[in-house]
């Protein structure tokens, strides 16, 4: 047994050439360790960026990438105290959201000048994309997608409740529409109408957001005063409260737990994003499954304007490596233009491409589902840019959870998380 | 004692043997203990971020006790004596009983003095509260201390309780016994991040053995991590699950130091079982008691993994902690002055702990 | 009579043993379960307590592609040399503040034991910005030292050497022999059961400590098993691969369970000794 673990160790320590420069990349996504290097065939998140990121290391001259392997909780703490330590990993992802915290302390590189040598076309970036990845004038990483909330959809509960129509679900118009199908649902099948992680993620959170956004406000504005003590955050809370209410839905479901009620069929509908589109393609077509007939649809439009929350995750290089080590440097951008060639085969996750040769391609529009949520990326919002966007993020996950899971009243709730929110803005 | 021939074949005298055995530890004491210590507390006198400082040293700006007024004090607070009826009335009872039993001579007066002190703190702070249109400025502080201090006065009681009934029962040199022993012991061995593996998943509504075995008998499931009435037993039950056996184990030491003679001369007095744990047992296993609740709030004081994994703190932060909350305001929020204004009222809690059970212990002595 | 009674005894206690050791039994079952049983439901047989069905996958895989040993083996190496350095000071600062005369010698005491106050978590912020001055994160000795500097070694050694008799350490000086081998030949010796009791209390600490190496590890080469652990139960790959998770859980576990289950007759053995003496 200990020579079996001594053996495995060194094993490791010695798969790694001398010769070559080793970058370090941090991701989260979660862990695969058996993702193998063929980029078209892996499946789910973890897995089809680690095989992206192992064929990388294997097909790239001279370069080989060591995965720092990071869960989600603790990714942004990790980073900052690595770079706060002077270890910060060669490479690593990060959402839109964090770049302006990042940039704006001088911790990432500004590759503006780099990314066409690198073979990096940033005009084939969606302009939302290099949007994204620009700060003050400069850009400051890789785009690699668009990921946004969607309606994963039940088909045969949809159907049992009568709420299909030529071959798509009926989605609601209106709260008031939306309880009224909750209802049908619970009254034809006997199961929840929808479900989500209320209790763990912020997704939560984004679902409030999105109903916001669509009676255009906002949480706060650009100019840092907080706004979540109104009527439209009141109006988007309690959308979401009457269906607790009714009992058509389960507050109290965490991340795994409101998956694994939706892949049993116990919910016709699951909030959830786009990074698992086709897992649960996979897990649908399997027969001891009890999720069926699986669709996706775009986030149902309940006030005015459509809108959906959505991110992007990116790839960046620290400032320090572009000015210590220009050799490992140059190898960490060769890492960064083999990703954004394989943006197709992360796109296979179910994510929205960054790129319009790809969005334009056959192979993508030919993706599970694809067709099901091309209204996705035309109401794709976030909040404003914020140096505190994680901690924002926070205090609205607790207040909203504070609403629905331990009942503090909606007034104080929003009330508390305002003032709070404002203190984070003005510190 | 025969002070006759003494041969000088020692090198060293006394004081420079004591100085060079003494060298390790100092060294290691010094530098990252009482420097850091230090150090501490001069980081939280000022506004320093934790990537501005690291990128450029002079980004940091003394701001005096700024932090500590942000993190503990608020607009119009006032202070009123029955803000928190339980809380202050147990206070104010406390130290009107520490003064009758001091009077009545069963106190010895720095045990009176100390429980008296503790109390009395216990009146007056929680008496301080928000005013018409005041607030606190951080809202999260005090709730989080209230928290910790509920996670350790349940989960300190609840493993040394435990701990002590197996112990007893457990005293015997047999085989039967010593596997029994081994088992309860098991789960200690294992690391934090394993324990919380294991029960947040023994808590799923969905996929839990708890939730499980309640459906089995017709129940419906508790929603334990995520109810706000569950949380803090959740988590407080994993605790003790998971360090019950080195409190165990310190009780059994201390059971084989209390010499059999004891035992057979209670016997003659008719005591036996019950009788002979609460008049023979209890009082020889004062010193260990002593010192298995004093490793017990130490080590659980400064409770983070449990909260960090399995809760992240929720809901509605019922389980955030001290320790998790400053690990957050440094590494996420990136405000290392504050989270060390924190790590100095950790300190100071538990600064008085050690000062109160020192003062205790000394008088019982 | 009593007889009767003890096997009463041994019964009942065995009833709360079996509930203690359930948690486990069911995360050894649950890592011999397929991944997507799993994902549907963990009671497939007997409440998931037994394996059936039964697979060896998610080992093979951990063996194949998996950190597990390496963490493990950084587990090893940083628990193993904070025990012993814990050890080291420990002792030999133990022996001197409870058996030697010196100068200043009260107040020193006193300066260690109140360093007995000062929570390791309350000063890690410090120590985590110091070690990076020093660029010393990701290294062994960044996992090891700051725990080697908490005097409640100090303290279990102290209370110890002053319990014992006096008359062994005179006899010895009589004869001329220096306090240093006193100390060696004579002291060490007769302490190995509170040297094991303080052994045991370190390992374990090293072993579960969390916070420290989540601050100051972030290359995997430095990662313990307990956080390597950390970093793949998070959810979203939980519910994506169960059984895979419960497989590094036991793996992480298993050599500890083992090297106590025979450590610890010793450990038994050793304090009844200390006990019979004291």
């Amino acid at each position: 047994m200990k020579h079996l673990i001594i053996g495995a160790a060194l094993a490791a320590a010695l798969a790694v050439p001398a010769t070559a420069q080793e970058v370090t990349l941090a991701r989260f996504f979660g862990a695969c360790e058996d993702a193998g290097t063929d980029t078209k065939t892996s499946v789910g998140e973890a897995c089809i960026i680690q095989s992206i990121i192992n064929a990388a290391s294997e097909q790239i001259d001279g370069v080989t990438v060591n995965t720092l392997p990071t869960d989600w909780g603790n990714y942004y703490d990790q980073l900052k105290a690595a770079y706060a330590g002077g270890t910060a990993p060669d490479v690593h992802v990060m959402h839109r959201s964090s770049v302006a915290e990042f940039a704006g302390l001088g911790a990432l590189a500004d590759l503006t000048d780099d990314l066409a040598a690198a073979g990096i076309d940033t005009t084939d970036w969606a302009p939302a994309a290099l949007d994204a990845v620009s700060f003050d004038g400069g850009i400051y990483g890789v785009p690699m997608d668009f990921h946004a909330n969607l309606w994963h959809v039940n088909m045969d509960l949809m159907a049992k409740a009568g709420l299909v129509q030529d071959g798509k679900p009926i989605l609601p118009t209106s709260p008031e529409e939306m309880l009224a199908q909750a209802k049908m649902v619970k009254d034809a099948t006997g199961q929840d109408y929808l479900a989500a992680d209320f209790a763990q993620f912020p997704i939560g959170v984004r679902l409030v957001l999105a109903l916001m956004w669509q009676q255009g406000a906002n949480i706060f504005s650009e100019d840092g005063t907080a706004t979540i003590n109104t009527d439209a955050a009141r109006n988007a809370v309690t959308a979401i409260t009457q269906l607790f209410d009714a009992g058509v839905a389960n507050p109290q479901l965490n991340y795994a737990d409101s998956q694994q009620a939706f892949l049993n069929g116990e919910a016709a509908m699951l909030v959830n994003g786009t990074w698992v589109v086709d897992f649960y393609t996979a897990e649908a077509a399997k027969e001891e499954v009890g999720l069926n007939n699986y669709q996706v649809a775009d986030f149902p439009t309940l006030f005015d304007e459509g809108a959906t929350w959505a991110d992007s995750h990116m790839w960046a290089i620290p400032a320090s490596l572009k000015a210590n080590d220009p050799e490992k440097f140059q190898a960490a951008l060769k890492v960064l233009a083999f990703i954004n060639d394989h943006n197709v085969d992360w796109a296979r996750t179910g994510h929205m491409s960054v790129r319009k040769s790809v969005v334009a391609s056959e192979e993508y529009a030919n993706l599970p589902h694809r067709a099901d949520y091309t209204g996705t990326a035309s109401i794709a919002r976030d909040t404003p840019p914020s140096e505190r966007y994680g901690a924002i993020q926070d205090v609205l996950n607790r207040e909203l959870q504070a609403i629905w899971l331990t009942g503090k009243s909606v007034d104080t709730a929003l009330g508390d998380a305002e003032a709070e929110v404002q203190d984070l803005l003005d510190r | 004692m025969n002070k006759q021939t003494k041969p000088l074949r020692h090198v060293l005298g006394q004081s420079q043997a004591a100085a060079l055995l003494l060298l390790p530890f100092m060294s290691v004491y010094l530098l990252f203990l009482v420097y850091p210590f230090f150090r501490g507390v001069w980081i939280s006198l000022h506004d320093w971020n934790l990537l501005a400082v690291a990128f450029n040293p002079d980004a940091k700006e003394f701001v005096g006790v700024s932090n500590y007024i942000k993190v503990m004090w608020g607009k119009n607070i006032i202070w009123s004596p029955l803000a928190s009826p339980v809380l202050q009335l147990m206070g104010l009872g406390g130290a009107i009983t520490s003064a009758l039993l001091h009077r009545s001579g069963r106190l010895g007066r720095t045990t009176a003095l100390a429980i008296g002190i503790g109390a009395i703190v216990f009146f007056i702070l929680p008496g301080f509260h928000p005013g018409e249109g005041g607030r606190w400025y951080d809202r999260r502080f005090w709730p989080t201390v209230g928290n910790t201090l509920v996670f350790v006065g349940l989960t300190v009681p609840g493993v040394t309780l435990s701990a002590l009934v197996l112990a007893v029962s457990l005293n015997r040199e047999t085989r039967a016994m010593s596997v029994l022993r081994t088992l309860f012991f098991l789960s200690q061995v294992l690391s934090v991040t394993v324990v919380t593996l294991i029960w947040q998943i023994m808590f799923s509504p969905r996929q839990g053995l708890i939730a499980n075995v309640t459906e089995l008998f017709g129940g419906s499931p508790i929603v334990w991590l995520t109810d706000e009435r569950f949380a803090m037993a959740a988590i407080v039950i994993t605790t003790i699950w998971w360090s019950l056996g080195i409190a165990m184990i310190l009780f059994l030491a201390g059971l084989q130091d209390i010499s059999r003679d004891l035992y057979e001369a209670g016997a003659l007095d008719h005591a036996t079982g019950v009788r002979a744990f609460w008049y023979i047992t209890l009082p020889n296993l004062k010193r260990t008691i002593t010192l298995v609740i004093v490793l017990q709030i130490i080590l659980h004081f400064q409770v983070f993994g449990q909260s960090h994994l399995m809760t992240n703190g929720g809901p509605n932060d019922t389980t955030q902690v001290l320790v998790r909350y400053i690990y957050q305001t440094g590494f996420r929020d990136s405000d290392l002055g504050r989270a060390s204004a924190m790590a100095v009222f950790l300190f100071v809690i538990m600064g008085a702990f050690s000062v109160l059970q020192f003062v205790l212990g000394r008088e019982e002595d | 009579m009593l007889k009767g009674r003890y096997y009463w005894l041994v019964f009942a206690l065995s009833i709360p043993a079996f509930i203690w050791l359930v948690p486990t039994i069911w995360m050894v079952s649950l890592s011999f379960q397929p991944n997507d049983l799993l994902a549907r439901t963990t009671s497939s047989t007997a409440l998931g307590l037994v394996p059936l069905p039964f697979t060896a996958a998610n080992y093979a895989a951990l063996f194949q592609y998996g950190q597990t040993p390496l963490w493990f083996l950084n587990s090893v190496i940083v628990s193993l040399g904070m025990t012993l350095g814990v050890l080291l000071v420990s002792t030999t600062a133990g022996y001197a503040l409870a058996r030697l005369d010196f100068p200043y010698k009260a107040p020193l005491t006193v300066l260690i034991l109140v360093g007995l106050m000062v929570p390791e978590q309350a000063v890690f912020i410090p120590l985590y910005t110091m070690f990076a001055d020093f660029g010393w994160h990701n290294s062994y000795h960044a996992l090891m030292l700051p725990r080697m500097a908490v005097p409640i070694g100090v303290f279990l050694m102290m209370s110890f050497f002053k319990a014992i008799p006096s008359d062994i350490e005179e006899a010895a000086r009589l004869e001329g022999v220096g306090w240093l081998q006193i100390f060696w030949y004579v002291m060490l010796p007769l302490a190995r059961p509170a040297m094991m009791t303080l052994a045991i209390l370190t390992f374990l600490y090293a072993w579960n400590d969390y916070l420290w190496p989540l601050v100051s590890a972030q290359q995997r080469e430095f990662f313990t098993i307990t956080l390597g652990l950390a970093s793949i139960q998070s959810n979203f790959a939980q519910s994506e691969g169960l059984g895979r998770v419960m497989a590094s859980g036991v793996i992480a576990s298993l050599p500890v369970v083992l090297l106590f289950l025979i450590f610890q007759r010793y450990v038994v053995q050793a304090m009844t000794v200390g006990g019979s003496k004291g």
